[in-house]
Protein backbone atom coordinates (compact mmCIF):
# COMPACT_ATOMS: atom_id res chain seq x y z
CA UNK A 1 0.00 0.00 0.00
CA UNK A 2 1.19 3.46 -0.90
CA UNK A 3 0.92 6.39 1.52
CA UNK A 4 1.34 10.06 0.88
CA UNK A 5 3.32 12.12 3.35
CA UNK A 6 4.20 15.77 3.00
CA UNK A 7 7.74 15.06 1.85
CA UNK A 8 6.91 12.34 -0.64
CA UNK A 9 5.46 8.87 -0.88
CA UNK A 10 5.95 5.80 1.25
CA UNK A 11 5.61 2.28 -0.10
CA UNK A 12 6.60 -0.82 1.90
CA UNK A 13 8.67 1.33 4.21
CA UNK A 14 10.56 2.89 1.30
CA UNK A 15 10.40 6.66 0.99
CA UNK A 16 10.34 8.35 -2.39
CA UNK A 17 11.29 11.95 -1.71
CA UNK A 18 9.25 14.59 -3.50
CA UNK A 19 11.11 17.08 -5.69
CA UNK A 20 8.56 19.78 -4.88
CA UNK A 21 7.69 19.87 -1.17
CA UNK A 22 4.95 22.48 -1.57
CA UNK A 23 3.21 20.31 -4.13
CA UNK A 24 3.45 17.10 -2.12
CA UNK A 25 2.37 18.95 1.04
CA UNK A 26 -0.80 20.05 -0.69
CA UNK A 27 -1.98 16.59 -1.66
CA UNK A 28 -1.18 14.68 1.39
CA UNK A 29 -4.53 13.00 2.09
CA UNK A 30 -4.61 9.27 2.73
CA UNK A 31 -7.75 7.22 2.53
CA UNK A 32 -7.20 5.31 5.74
CA UNK A 33 -10.83 5.40 6.94
CA UNK A 34 -10.05 6.80 10.36
CA UNK A 35 -7.19 4.48 11.20
CA UNK A 36 -3.71 5.64 12.03
CA UNK A 37 -0.90 5.32 9.50
CA UNK A 38 1.30 2.24 9.99
CA UNK A 39 4.29 4.49 10.69
CA UNK A 40 5.02 7.76 12.45
CA UNK A 41 5.60 10.52 9.88
CA UNK A 42 8.15 12.12 12.18
CA UNK A 43 10.35 9.01 12.51
CA UNK A 44 10.46 8.56 8.74
CA UNK A 45 11.06 12.25 8.18
CA UNK A 46 13.99 12.43 10.57
CA UNK A 47 15.63 9.61 8.60
CA UNK A 48 15.04 11.49 5.36
CA UNK A 49 16.16 14.91 6.56
CA UNK A 50 18.94 13.76 8.84
CA UNK A 51 17.85 15.36 12.13
CA UNK A 52 14.74 16.54 14.00
CA UNK A 53 15.93 20.14 13.62
CA UNK A 54 16.21 19.83 9.83
CA UNK A 55 12.89 18.01 9.69
CA UNK A 56 11.00 20.67 11.61
CA UNK A 57 12.61 23.56 9.83
CA UNK A 58 11.66 22.13 6.42
CA UNK A 59 8.18 21.21 7.65
CA UNK A 60 7.57 24.65 9.09
CA UNK A 61 8.84 26.45 6.00
CA UNK A 62 6.68 24.35 3.69
CA UNK A 63 3.61 24.55 5.92
CA UNK A 64 3.75 28.34 6.07
CA UNK A 65 4.17 28.63 2.32
CA UNK A 66 1.24 26.31 1.66
CA UNK A 67 -0.84 28.06 4.31
CA UNK A 68 -0.33 31.41 2.61
CA UNK A 69 -1.21 30.04 -0.81
CA UNK A 70 -4.35 28.31 0.39
CA UNK A 71 -5.60 31.17 2.54
CA UNK A 72 -5.11 33.71 -0.19
CA UNK A 73 -6.93 31.59 -2.72
CA UNK A 74 -9.84 31.05 -0.40
CA UNK A 75 -10.24 34.59 0.74
CA UNK A 76 -10.26 35.97 -2.74
CA UNK A 77 -12.99 33.83 -4.10
CA UNK A 78 -15.44 32.85 -1.44
CA UNK A 79 -17.60 35.96 -1.19
CA UNK A 80 -17.85 36.20 -4.99
CA UNK A 81 -18.84 32.55 -5.03
CA UNK A 82 -21.69 33.14 -2.55
CA UNK A 83 -22.93 36.11 -4.57
CA UNK A 84 -22.89 34.15 -7.83
CA UNK A 85 -24.71 31.25 -6.22
CA UNK A 86 -27.36 33.65 -4.94
CA UNK A 87 -27.88 35.01 -8.44
CA UNK A 88 -28.25 31.47 -9.72
CA UNK A 89 -30.75 30.81 -6.95
CA UNK A 90 -32.88 33.77 -8.01
CA UNK A 91 -32.77 32.65 -11.65
CA UNK A 92 -33.82 29.16 -10.77
CA UNK A 93 -36.69 30.45 -8.63
CA UNK A 94 -37.94 32.44 -11.54
CA UNK A 95 -37.65 29.47 -13.89
CA UNK A 96 -39.49 27.19 -11.51
CA UNK A 97 -42.25 29.72 -11.13
CA UNK A 98 -42.59 30.24 -14.85
CA UNK A 99 -42.60 26.55 -15.64
CA UNK A 100 -45.14 25.81 -12.96
CA UNK A 101 -47.49 28.40 -14.42
CA UNK A 102 -47.08 27.05 -17.90
CA UNK A 103 -47.59 23.53 -16.70
CA UNK A 104 -50.85 24.51 -15.06
CA UNK A 105 -51.97 26.18 -18.30
CA UNK A 106 -51.15 23.15 -20.41
CA UNK A 107 -52.81 20.78 -17.97
CA UNK A 108 -56.04 22.69 -18.12
CA UNK A 109 -56.24 21.81 -21.79
CA UNK A 110 -54.90 18.30 -21.77
CA UNK A 111 -53.06 15.82 -19.55
CA UNK A 112 -50.27 14.02 -21.43
CA UNK A 113 -46.87 12.37 -21.21
CA UNK A 114 -45.27 15.74 -21.83
CA UNK A 115 -46.94 17.28 -18.81
CA UNK A 116 -45.55 14.50 -16.68
CA UNK A 117 -42.08 15.13 -18.02
CA UNK A 118 -42.46 18.81 -17.24
CA UNK A 119 -43.47 17.97 -13.73
CA UNK A 120 -40.45 15.72 -13.34
CA UNK A 121 -38.20 18.48 -14.62
CA UNK A 122 -39.63 20.96 -12.12
CA UNK A 123 -39.04 18.51 -9.31
CA UNK A 124 -35.43 18.16 -10.39
CA UNK A 125 -35.00 21.91 -10.41
CA UNK A 126 -36.39 22.11 -6.91
CA UNK A 127 -33.81 19.59 -5.74
CA UNK A 128 -31.10 21.64 -7.37
CA UNK A 129 -32.52 24.73 -5.72
CA UNK A 130 -32.18 23.12 -2.30
CA UNK A 131 -28.61 22.11 -3.13
CA UNK A 132 -27.70 25.66 -4.10
CA UNK A 133 -29.34 27.03 -0.98
CA UNK A 134 -27.39 24.59 1.18
CA UNK A 135 -24.15 25.57 -0.51
CA UNK A 136 -24.86 29.26 0.07
CA UNK A 137 -25.46 28.57 3.76
CA UNK A 138 -22.22 26.61 4.01
CA UNK A 139 -20.11 29.15 2.17
CA UNK A 140 -21.57 32.11 4.03
CA UNK A 141 -20.91 30.45 7.35
CA UNK A 142 -17.24 30.46 6.42
CA UNK A 143 -17.02 33.86 4.75
CA UNK A 144 -19.22 35.76 7.17
CA UNK A 145 -20.03 33.69 10.25
CA UNK A 146 -21.46 36.62 12.23
CA UNK A 147 -23.69 38.01 9.50
CA UNK A 148 -24.94 34.48 8.83
CA UNK A 149 -25.64 33.74 12.47
CA UNK A 150 -27.93 36.78 12.66
CA UNK A 151 -29.55 36.66 9.24
CA UNK A 152 -29.12 33.12 7.96
CA UNK A 153 -26.85 32.45 5.01
CA UNK A 154 -29.20 33.38 2.19
CA UNK A 155 -30.29 36.80 3.45
CA UNK A 156 -26.70 37.54 4.45
CA UNK A 157 -25.61 36.66 0.91
CA UNK A 158 -28.26 39.02 -0.40
CA UNK A 159 -26.69 41.90 1.53
CA UNK A 160 -23.35 41.00 -0.02
CA UNK A 161 -24.93 40.91 -3.44
CA UNK A 162 -26.31 44.41 -2.98
CA UNK A 163 -22.93 45.95 -2.24
CA UNK A 164 -20.65 43.55 -4.12
CA UNK A 165 -18.25 42.39 -1.46
CA UNK A 166 -17.78 41.81 2.24
CA UNK A 167 -15.14 44.49 2.33
CA UNK A 168 -17.57 47.09 1.09
CA UNK A 169 -20.30 45.95 3.43
CA UNK A 170 -17.90 46.26 6.36
CA UNK A 171 -17.29 49.89 5.49
CA UNK A 172 -20.97 50.87 5.48
CA UNK A 173 -22.75 52.59 8.37
CA UNK A 174 -25.64 50.78 10.04
CA UNK A 175 -28.15 53.28 8.64
CA UNK A 176 -27.18 52.33 5.10
CA UNK A 177 -27.29 48.61 5.82
CA UNK A 178 -30.75 49.08 7.27
CA UNK A 179 -32.23 50.20 3.96
CA UNK A 180 -30.06 48.23 1.51
CA UNK A 181 -32.43 46.90 -1.10
CA UNK A 182 -34.92 49.72 -0.58
CA UNK A 183 -33.02 52.29 -2.61
CA UNK A 184 -35.90 52.99 -4.91
CA UNK A 185 -38.32 54.00 -2.20
CA UNK A 186 -35.56 55.91 -0.41
CA UNK A 187 -34.87 58.06 -3.45
CA UNK A 188 -38.55 58.53 -4.05
CA UNK A 189 -38.92 59.75 -0.47
CA UNK A 190 -35.93 62.02 -0.81
CA UNK A 191 -37.31 63.54 -4.01
CA UNK A 192 -40.59 64.27 -2.28
CA UNK A 193 -38.82 65.81 0.68
CA UNK A 194 -36.82 68.07 -1.60
CA UNK A 195 -40.08 69.43 -2.91
CA UNK A 196 -41.23 69.95 0.65
CA UNK A 197 -43.88 67.26 0.48
CA UNK A 198 -44.52 64.68 3.21
CA UNK A 199 -42.63 61.48 2.52
CA UNK A 200 -42.30 57.99 3.84
CA UNK A 201 -38.68 56.98 4.38
CA UNK A 202 -38.25 53.24 4.12
CA UNK A 203 -37.53 51.38 7.36
CA UNK A 204 -35.96 48.32 5.85
CA UNK A 205 -34.80 46.70 2.65
CA UNK A 206 -33.25 43.27 2.33
CA UNK A 207 -33.36 42.64 6.05
CA UNK A 208 -37.16 42.82 6.00
CA UNK A 209 -37.02 39.21 4.85
CA UNK A 210 -35.82 38.22 8.27
CA UNK A 211 -38.65 36.72 10.37
CA UNK A 212 -37.74 38.93 13.34
CA UNK A 213 -38.79 41.97 11.34
CA UNK A 214 -41.43 40.50 9.09
CA UNK A 215 -43.45 39.00 11.93
CA UNK A 216 -43.58 42.13 14.09
CA UNK A 217 -46.49 44.55 13.94
CA UNK A 218 -45.85 47.44 11.58
CA UNK A 219 -45.18 50.05 14.26
CA UNK A 220 -42.33 48.04 15.74
CA UNK A 221 -40.58 46.98 12.58
CA UNK A 222 -38.60 50.19 12.31
CA UNK A 223 -37.20 49.78 15.79
CA UNK A 224 -36.22 46.20 15.15
CA UNK A 225 -34.69 47.04 11.78
CA UNK A 226 -32.63 49.84 13.27
CA UNK A 227 -31.35 47.62 16.05
CA UNK A 228 -30.61 44.73 13.76
CA UNK A 229 -28.79 46.94 11.27
CA UNK A 230 -26.57 48.25 14.06
CA UNK A 231 -25.61 44.70 15.00
CA UNK A 232 -25.14 43.76 11.37
CA UNK A 233 -22.70 46.62 10.87
CA UNK A 234 -20.64 45.27 13.76
CA UNK A 235 -21.00 41.71 12.46
CA UNK A 236 -19.81 42.68 8.98
CA UNK A 237 -16.72 44.32 10.43
CA UNK A 238 -15.85 41.36 12.62
CA UNK A 239 -16.38 39.04 9.67
CA UNK A 240 -14.19 41.13 7.42
CA UNK A 241 -11.36 41.79 9.84
CA UNK A 242 -11.09 38.74 12.07
CA UNK A 243 -13.68 36.22 10.89
CA UNK A 244 -14.31 34.81 14.34
CA UNK A 245 -17.81 34.05 15.52
CA UNK A 246 -19.14 36.11 18.39
CA UNK A 247 -22.46 34.71 19.50
CA UNK A 248 -23.33 37.65 21.70
CA UNK A 249 -24.55 39.52 18.63
CA UNK A 250 -27.22 37.03 17.69
CA UNK A 251 -28.34 36.77 21.32
CA UNK A 252 -28.73 40.52 21.59
CA UNK A 253 -30.84 40.57 18.44
CA UNK A 254 -33.02 37.77 19.78
CA UNK A 255 -33.44 39.53 23.12
CA UNK A 256 -34.49 42.74 21.41
CA UNK A 257 -37.01 40.84 19.33
CA UNK A 258 -38.52 39.15 22.35
CA UNK A 259 -38.71 42.47 24.11
CA UNK A 260 -40.56 44.01 21.18
CA UNK A 261 -42.93 41.08 20.83
CA UNK A 262 -43.90 41.32 24.47
CA UNK A 263 -43.91 45.07 25.01
CA UNK B 1 9.38 58.35 16.73
CA UNK B 2 9.13 55.13 18.63
CA UNK B 3 6.55 54.89 21.38
CA UNK B 4 8.00 54.69 24.84
CA UNK B 5 6.93 51.62 26.81
CA UNK B 6 5.58 52.42 30.21
CA UNK B 7 6.97 50.10 32.81
CA UNK B 8 4.05 48.29 34.40
CA UNK B 9 4.05 47.73 38.10
CA UNK B 10 3.66 44.09 39.02
CA UNK B 11 4.02 42.28 42.27
CA UNK B 12 4.97 38.77 43.31
CA UNK B 13 4.64 35.94 40.84
CA UNK B 14 3.99 32.27 41.41
CA UNK B 15 4.90 29.59 38.89
CA UNK B 16 2.07 27.14 38.20
CA UNK B 17 3.29 25.40 35.04
CA UNK B 18 6.31 25.59 32.82
CA UNK B 19 6.44 29.25 31.76
CA UNK B 20 3.01 29.94 33.27
CA UNK B 21 2.68 32.30 36.22
CA UNK B 22 0.08 33.83 38.47
CA UNK B 23 1.07 37.41 39.05
CA UNK B 24 -0.15 39.85 41.64
CA UNK B 25 -1.15 43.11 40.13
CA UNK B 26 -2.65 45.53 42.61
CA UNK B 27 -5.63 43.79 44.18
CA UNK B 28 -5.98 41.30 41.34
CA UNK B 29 -4.20 38.19 40.23
CA UNK B 30 -3.53 37.76 36.56
CA UNK B 31 -2.36 34.81 34.53
CA UNK B 32 0.60 35.20 32.21
CA UNK B 33 3.15 33.25 30.24
CA UNK B 34 6.82 34.00 30.10
CA UNK B 35 7.50 34.98 26.54
CA UNK B 36 10.16 36.67 24.52
CA UNK B 37 7.63 37.65 21.92
CA UNK B 38 5.36 40.66 21.63
CA UNK B 39 1.61 40.98 22.02
CA UNK B 40 -0.48 38.92 19.60
CA UNK B 41 -4.12 39.75 20.28
CA UNK B 42 -3.96 42.99 22.22
CA UNK B 43 -2.88 41.48 25.54
CA UNK B 44 -0.59 43.49 27.79
CA UNK B 45 3.09 42.79 28.35
CA UNK B 46 4.70 43.11 31.74
CA UNK B 47 8.41 42.80 31.19
CA UNK B 48 9.00 39.24 30.07
CA UNK B 49 5.40 38.25 30.91
CA UNK B 50 2.53 38.20 28.48
CA UNK B 51 -0.91 38.48 30.04
CA UNK B 52 -3.17 35.51 29.31
CA UNK B 53 -6.74 36.75 29.19
CA UNK B 54 -9.32 34.19 30.41
CA UNK B 55 -12.23 35.73 28.54
CA UNK B 56 -10.32 35.22 25.31
CA UNK B 57 -8.88 31.79 26.00
CA UNK B 58 -10.69 28.83 27.50
CA UNK B 59 -7.43 27.21 28.50
CA UNK B 60 -6.61 30.30 30.59
CA UNK B 61 -10.10 30.14 32.13
CA UNK B 62 -9.49 26.52 33.07
CA UNK B 63 -6.12 27.26 34.68
CA UNK B 64 -7.61 30.13 36.66
CA UNK B 65 -10.37 27.81 37.78
CA UNK B 66 -7.59 25.92 39.52
CA UNK B 67 -7.37 22.87 37.29
CA UNK B 68 -3.88 22.02 36.05
CA UNK B 69 -2.64 19.80 33.28
CA UNK B 70 1.09 19.36 33.44
CA UNK B 71 1.95 20.44 29.91
CA UNK B 72 5.64 19.70 29.41
CA UNK B 73 7.98 22.02 27.48
CA UNK B 74 8.85 19.29 24.97
CA UNK B 75 5.30 18.16 24.23
CA UNK B 76 4.05 17.74 20.72
CA UNK B 77 0.56 19.13 20.42
CA UNK B 78 -2.27 18.81 17.93
CA UNK B 79 -4.49 21.85 18.29
CA UNK B 80 -7.91 21.69 16.61
CA UNK B 81 -9.75 24.96 16.08
CA UNK B 82 -6.77 27.27 16.36
CA UNK B 83 -8.70 30.32 15.05
CA UNK B 84 -6.43 33.35 15.04
CA UNK B 85 -4.00 31.81 17.49
CA UNK B 86 -4.88 33.48 20.79
CA UNK B 87 -4.54 30.34 22.90
CA UNK B 88 -1.96 28.87 20.52
CA UNK B 89 0.38 31.78 21.21
CA UNK B 90 0.44 31.02 24.94
CA UNK B 91 0.64 27.27 24.41
CA UNK B 92 3.64 27.94 22.16
CA UNK B 93 5.28 29.74 25.08
CA UNK B 94 4.75 26.63 27.20
CA UNK B 95 5.88 23.95 24.75
CA UNK B 96 8.92 25.96 23.76
CA UNK B 97 10.94 22.87 22.91
CA UNK B 98 8.03 21.02 21.32
CA UNK B 99 5.75 21.69 18.37
CA UNK B 100 2.12 22.63 17.80
CA UNK B 101 0.20 21.47 14.76
CA UNK B 102 -2.47 24.15 14.58
CA UNK B 103 -5.53 23.21 12.52
CA UNK B 104 -8.06 25.83 11.47
CA UNK B 105 -10.69 25.60 8.77
CA UNK B 106 -11.64 29.20 8.23
CA UNK B 107 -9.30 31.29 6.08
CA UNK B 108 -10.00 34.66 7.70
CA UNK B 109 -8.71 34.04 11.24
CA UNK B 110 -6.11 31.72 9.75
CA UNK B 111 -4.19 34.63 8.21
CA UNK B 112 -3.50 35.92 11.71
CA UNK B 113 -2.37 32.45 12.72
CA UNK B 114 0.10 32.41 9.83
CA UNK B 115 1.63 35.63 11.14
CA UNK B 116 2.07 33.95 14.51
CA UNK B 117 3.66 30.89 12.91
CA UNK B 118 6.10 33.13 11.07
CA UNK B 119 7.12 34.77 14.31
CA UNK B 120 7.48 31.59 16.38
CA UNK B 121 9.58 28.57 15.59
CA UNK B 122 7.28 25.85 16.90
CA UNK B 123 3.93 26.29 15.13
CA UNK B 124 2.89 24.37 12.02
CA UNK B 125 -0.24 26.06 10.59
CA UNK B 126 -2.69 23.82 8.73
CA UNK B 127 -5.71 25.16 6.85
CA UNK B 128 -7.72 21.98 7.14
CA UNK B 129 -11.06 20.63 8.27
CA UNK B 130 -10.64 18.89 11.63
CA UNK B 131 -13.52 16.56 10.82
CA UNK B 132 -11.41 15.08 8.00
CA UNK B 133 -8.21 14.03 9.77
CA UNK B 134 -7.21 11.70 6.95
CA UNK B 135 -6.52 14.84 4.89
CA UNK B 136 -3.62 15.80 7.12
CA UNK B 137 -2.59 12.28 8.08
CA UNK B 138 0.63 12.60 6.10
CA UNK B 139 1.69 15.72 7.99
CA UNK B 140 0.79 15.37 11.65
CA UNK B 141 2.94 13.00 13.69
CA UNK B 142 2.01 11.12 16.85
CA UNK B 143 1.46 13.71 19.56
CA UNK B 144 1.44 13.88 23.36
CA UNK B 145 -1.53 16.18 23.65
CA UNK B 146 -4.64 16.94 21.62
CA UNK B 147 -6.49 20.14 22.40
CA UNK B 148 -9.81 20.90 20.82
CA UNK B 149 -11.93 23.99 20.83
CA UNK B 150 -14.34 23.94 17.93
CA UNK B 151 -17.96 24.87 18.49
CA UNK B 152 -19.55 22.29 16.27
CA UNK B 153 -22.40 19.89 16.62
CA UNK B 154 -20.22 16.82 16.16
CA UNK B 155 -17.22 18.18 18.04
CA UNK B 156 -16.95 15.12 20.29
CA UNK B 157 -16.77 12.72 17.34
CA UNK B 158 -14.15 14.94 15.70
CA UNK B 159 -12.11 14.91 18.90
CA UNK B 160 -12.27 11.12 19.17
CA UNK B 161 -11.37 10.61 15.50
CA UNK B 162 -8.27 12.72 15.91
CA UNK B 163 -7.33 10.93 19.11
CA UNK B 164 -7.54 7.61 17.32
CA UNK B 165 -5.32 8.76 14.49
CA UNK B 166 -2.75 10.93 16.21
CA UNK B 167 -2.51 10.46 19.96
CA UNK B 168 0.47 8.57 21.37
CA UNK B 169 -0.12 5.77 23.85
CA UNK B 170 -0.39 7.45 27.22
CA UNK B 171 -1.14 10.80 25.61
CA UNK B 172 -3.67 13.28 26.95
CA UNK B 173 -6.55 15.24 25.52
CA UNK B 174 -8.47 18.34 26.44
CA UNK B 175 -11.77 19.32 24.86
CA UNK B 176 -13.74 22.51 25.37
CA UNK B 177 -17.39 21.63 24.97
CA UNK B 178 -19.98 24.21 24.09
CA UNK B 179 -23.49 23.13 25.05
CA UNK B 180 -25.27 25.49 22.71
CA UNK B 181 -23.56 24.29 19.58
CA UNK B 182 -24.19 20.62 20.32
CA UNK B 183 -27.86 21.09 21.08
CA UNK B 184 -29.27 24.58 21.33
CA UNK B 185 -32.63 23.45 22.71
CA UNK B 186 -31.56 21.08 25.49
CA UNK B 187 -30.41 22.23 28.92
CA UNK B 188 -26.60 22.46 29.13
CA UNK B 189 -26.27 19.93 32.01
CA UNK B 190 -28.10 17.36 29.90
CA UNK B 191 -25.85 18.03 26.93
CA UNK B 192 -22.73 17.71 29.09
CA UNK B 193 -23.91 14.43 30.54
CA UNK B 194 -24.35 13.01 27.04
CA UNK B 195 -20.91 14.25 26.03
CA UNK B 196 -19.21 12.66 29.04
CA UNK B 197 -20.96 9.39 28.37
CA UNK B 198 -19.89 9.42 24.75
CA UNK B 199 -16.29 10.23 25.68
CA UNK B 200 -15.95 7.64 28.42
CA UNK B 201 -16.87 4.87 26.00
CA UNK B 202 -13.60 5.47 24.18
CA UNK B 203 -11.20 7.31 26.49
CA UNK B 204 -10.69 7.76 30.20
CA UNK B 205 -12.32 10.90 31.50
CA UNK B 206 -10.02 12.35 34.16
CA UNK B 207 -11.84 15.52 35.08
CA UNK B 208 -14.37 18.01 33.85
CA UNK B 209 -15.85 21.23 35.11
CA UNK B 210 -17.57 24.39 34.01
CA UNK B 211 -15.61 27.45 32.93
CA UNK B 212 -15.90 30.99 34.17
CA UNK B 213 -15.93 33.72 31.50
CA UNK B 214 -17.42 31.27 28.98
CA UNK B 215 -21.09 30.62 29.52
CA UNK B 216 -22.41 27.07 28.98
CA UNK B 217 -18.97 25.61 28.37
CA UNK B 218 -17.14 22.81 30.13
CA UNK B 219 -13.66 21.43 29.75
CA UNK B 220 -13.05 17.69 29.76
CA UNK B 221 -9.60 16.29 30.40
CA UNK B 222 -9.08 12.77 29.05
CA UNK B 223 -6.40 10.13 28.78
CA UNK B 224 -6.20 8.27 25.49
Amino acid sequence: MKYRVWFGEVEDGEVRLSDDLVKSFMRVGNDVSGKELPFNVFDLGVKVFGSPERYYSELRKTAIEVARLKAEKELKREDRYAIMLLKALDEIDESINLLENKLADVREVKESEVTEEMEEEIRRMKTLRRRIEGEIEAVMEKVAPNLSSILGGVIAARLLEKVGSLQRLASLPASTIQILGAEKSLYKAMARMRKGKPAKIPKHGVIFQHPFIRTLPKNKRGKMARFMAAKLAIAARIDHFTGELNDELVLEVRRKYEELVRG
Amino acid sequence: MSAKKKTQEIGKSQKILHNVYLIEKGEKQILATKSRYGSHYGEKKFGEFREWIPSRSKLAAMLLRGYRIDIRPDWKVLYLGAASGTTVSHLADIVEKGVIYAVEYSAKPFTKLIELAEERRNIIPLLEDASKPQRYSGIVEKVDFIYQDIAQKNQVEIFLDNIRMFLKKGGEGLIMVKARSIDSTAEPPEVFEGVLKKLSRRVKVVASDTLEYHRDHIFVHVWG
